[in-house]
């Protein structure tokens, strides 16, 4: 019987929801981890290959047994192929999303997805300008096609550069043309990554790990930045508005649908149909006050960003909410969504709906939306979930909600400067705020359950760091409070200030995980209006507590883009030391950025802020000493 | 006389010696067609997990005396001699645990098994794979270790390697890293994190 010697987690909602589910009997990912211990030290250290079935093969970390796979490949080729084979699959997902987007960017423009429009013309034309497309005298549908095809045209092979890395600074641009990590098209790279990891292509460890970088600028400035972007077009450019966060927000006397994944294509349809009102009148005959939408994970935030939709928990607290007995139907698509679900939810009431051809599920009812159904697929399952309100058993929310703001786009974060970053370039030149950290990523069950998130950020915002995140560590810092205004007074005296005069939390929600490219237009439009490069700028990244294979893209795509990141878990790499000093140390004269690992949040939080005041007295600005 | 020796220090967790040993206790011998067998054969070596999560190979210690062989009321536990054995007798076995009981290393497993009785679980521990090294081969989980944790030798020699080892760490200017770097880094990584867990 898996028996965690503390808590779990450093919530409220994650201690008490694990304790109902144990006492309910439901399995979670803590169990499953427990059980998976001891981890094969072969594969941890990236050891083990299974590319070819010449072998399977490993090699002896202690030198003794076999140096090297049945090809010949030695521990650096294996480690190397095997991290670039992650990246290519994170690309792959981050640009299938955007390439989603695209689709039904195409399908409003010929009319065919019913229910989708433009909501943002302006961003649409400037986008198309970007593209090539010419924008005068031309009706938006015709714009839309003509964007959507040309954005098609960055996932193939006839370009010699994916468009957006144009809006990179020039002297970064020149970085990637020295090294050859321009990405040339989206798809491309992928493919060609996974080409190379073929046994018998790329031999050559460091040939393979610049290919990586290749690959995931060309997520970065490619597929995750249309997704980003083309949302923008369909569904809204974010502005800042209040939220809440946490269990609390399931309603005991609301239908609860809680959507989970990624694509804003299926949540905002979802989002639609929880305002019919045919819909919420059935609610009511049913006995509900309503209809209560929430989200988990990305999908959640892309609601949250753009309709102040309440989020309900992050990566480790989806099988949680479940276990409140209160949710009536969750509906997911794709990415991060636990194969347990089904069977979690089996000992609720609770309907399990897949909606996307690309990924089904054990123990999930399978309602197929495309761009052309979604608008009335939506209606149907959410129908669905209305009538199984009544199916209710006993239901606890062990919280009350709490309130965060969210909806920092970059238009947002600008206008809220007064339309450019003078002010904050002002400020950190004054040393009122030292400089800016994007803390992005996951949950793992290897680190206390949100503990690295909040630490971390704690300890950044006392010393005067500004602190930008997304994605599950968005939801994290939210529901430690640090997303009210109030929460400036948790800052130190120079952030404060800032944060009490512009009226904003000292942590700035950006957005989804696709929207870390927010992340990158911000670092592009702070150094182009101080004529540097991005790897000048006093900023760091990092991921406290990652697990996904996107996480690792999106780690590469912000170092390759000159951001130093940190890392909670290590990478499987250690197999490798020439790796590992590649990664972080020599990258350094590459890239201008390296990775770090360091589970510590507290020790990270010193080496963080370490590399800050490092760039400031590189740039002539006063730097403090970090002990 | 050649023996299993257990070096914990070098053990990944990997878990191929459960696979190798049960493999080597099925009727057919191989790990494909030994899955489907009725009943499956099971592993007699045990991988757990220590309180770094890094792996430790379990085996039969084949004590001498044996507390599961005093503990044996039916008198199915005996000990081979000629090659340093303790054995349990399939047919003899009234499966009532009291071995395992006794046994302070929690290597005894209860249940039907493809060399045993049919229809009939007994207790079932490591043989030594007496059978192999009958045919001039190695026990099977020491065949496939690949990380040099489960290795075949006199003790004696496995022991005056150790002692050259210690020897080599008390010299001045002695190497300080014992442990390839990458794994002790790992090491550290993991121990960090757990300790973050209140482990």
């Amino acid at each position: 019987m898996f028996d965690p010697r503390e808590s779990l987690s450093v919530t409220q909602d994650g201690d008490r929801l694990f304790a109902k589910a144990q006492q309910d009997g439901v399995e979670t990912v803590w169990e499953r981890h427990e059980a998976q211990q001891p981890q094969c030290g072969f594969c941890d250290m990236g050891l083990s290959c299974r590319i070819c079935i010449m072998g399977p093969c490993r090699v002896d970390p202690f030198g003794e047994g076999p140096q090297t796979g049945v090809c010949g490949a030695d521990a650096d080729i294996i480690v190397a192929r095997n991290l670039c084979r992650m990246i290519a699959a994170g690309a792959a997902s981050h640009s299938d999303h955007g390439r989603d987007l695209v689709e039904v960017l195409a399908g409003v423009a010929d009319g065919s997805a019913i229910g989708y429009k433009i909501r943002d013309e302006a961003k649409l034309r400037r986008l198309a300008e970007e593209y090539g497309v010419a924008t005068e005298d031309k009706k938006p549908l015709v714009i839309a096609g003509e964007l959507a095809q040309a954005m098609m045209e960055d996932y193939g092979m006839r370009q010699k550069a994916v468009k957006m890395v144009a809006r990179a600074p020039k002297k970064r641009r020149a970085v990637w043309e020295k090294f050859g990590l321009t990405p040339r098209g989206i798809d491309r790279e992928t493919s060609e990554m996974m080409h190379r990891t073929h046994m018998g292509v790329d031999n050559n460890w460091q040939s393979l790990l610049l290919q990586a970088m290749r690959n995931s600028l060309s997520d970065g400035w490619g597929g995750s930045m249309i997704a980003t972007e083309v949302s923008d077009i369909l569904f809204g450019v974010p502005t800042p508005r209040p939220t809440t966060v946490n269990a609390g927000v399931l309603k005991d006397d609301q239908v609860n649908i809680v959507v989970h994944g990624h694509n804003p294509v299926v949540s905002e349809m979802v989002s639609k149909a929880c305002q019919d009102k045919a819909l919420v009148d059935l609610a009511k005959e049913k006995g509900a006050g309503g209809i209560n939408l929430v989200g988990v994970c990305c999908t959640g935030n892309e609601l949250l960003m753009r309709r102040g939709i309440a989020m309900a928990g992050n990566h480790l607290m989806t099988e949680l909410i479940l276990s409140t007995g209160a949710v009536d139907m969750m509906i997911v698509d794709y990415q991060c969504i636990m194969p347990s679900l089904g069977k979690v939810a089996a000992c609720y009431h609770t309907r399990m709906v897949s909606t996307s051809d690309k990924a089904k599920f054990p123990h999930m009812a399978h309602h197929e939306f495309h761009p052309h159904n979604a608008e009335k697929k939506a209606v149907e399952v959410v129908r669905s979930a209305v009538e199984n309100y009544v199916n209710r058993g006993k239901v606890l929310i062990p919280v009350t909600s709490q309130e965060a703001v969210g909806g920092f786009s970059v238009e947002a974060i600008l206008g809220a400067l007064g339309g450019t970053p003078e002010p904050l370039i002002e400020a950190i030149k004054a040393g009122k705020i030292r400089g800016a950290v994007g803390i992005v990523g996951c949950n793992n069950p290897k680190i206390k359950h949100d503990y690295g998130h909040v630490t971390l950020t704690r300890r950044l915002i006392e010393n005067d760091i500004l602190v930008v995140d997304t994605g599950c560590v968005a939801v994290a810092t939210a529901k430690a409070g640090f997303k009210v205004p109030a929460a400036a007074d948790m800052a130190g005296p120079g952030l404060k200030a800032i944060c009490n005069a512009l009226g904003i939390p000292p942590v700035l929600h950006m957005g989804s995980c696709v929207d870390n490219v927010r992340i990158l237009v911000l670092v592009s439009a702070l150094a182009d209006a101080l004529g540097i490069d991005i790897s000048d700028l006093p900023v760091a990244g990092s991921a406290p507590e990652w697990y996904s294979e996107k996480a690792v893209t999106i780690g590469t795509y912000f170092v390759a883009s000159g951001v130093t990141t940190h890392l909670g878990p290590m990478p499987p790499i250690t197999g490798s030391m020439n790796v590992v000093n590649l990664l972080t140390s020599g990258l350094k004269d590459v890239v201008g950025a390296t990775f770090a690992v360091e589970p510590d949040p507290e020790k990270a939080a010193v080496f963080l802020r370490r590399t800050i005041e490092g760039k400031r007295k590189a740039l002539g600005l006063d730097a403090r000493s970090v002990d | 006389m050649k023996q299993v020796v257990v070096h914990p220090e070098r053990c990944v967790g990997c878990m191929q010696c459960m696979l190798a040993c049960a493999t080597a206790h099925s009727r057919s011998l191989t790990l494909f067609a030994a899955v489907q067998e009725t009943p499956q054969p099971k592993p007699r070596i045990h991988v757990g997990a220590g309180r770094f999560n890094e792996g430790f190979p379990n085996r039969c210690r084949h004590c001498d005396p044996a507390p599961c062989q005093m503990a044996c009321l039916a008198g199915a536990i005996y000990r081979r001699d000629s090659v340093d054995t303790v054995m349990i007798n399939p047919d003899r076995c009234i499966n009532c645990a009291s071995c395992a009981m006794a046994c302070p290393y929690g290597v005894i497993r209860f249940h039907e098994d493809p060399l045993g009785p049919s229809g009939h679980a007994i207790a079932v521990k490591c043989d030594n794979c007496s059978a192999r090294v009958a045919k001039g081969q190695t026990p099977a989980c020491v065949e496939i270790c690949k990380a040099g944790a489960l290795t075949y030798e006199e003790m004696d020699a496995a022991m005056r390697r150790k002692t050259r080892a210690v020897a080599h760490s008390m010299s001045t200017d002695a190497d300080p890293s014992a442990i390839p770097a990458g794994v002790a880094l790992l090491k550290s990584i993991k121990q960090s994190e757990l300790q973050l867990s209140g482990s």
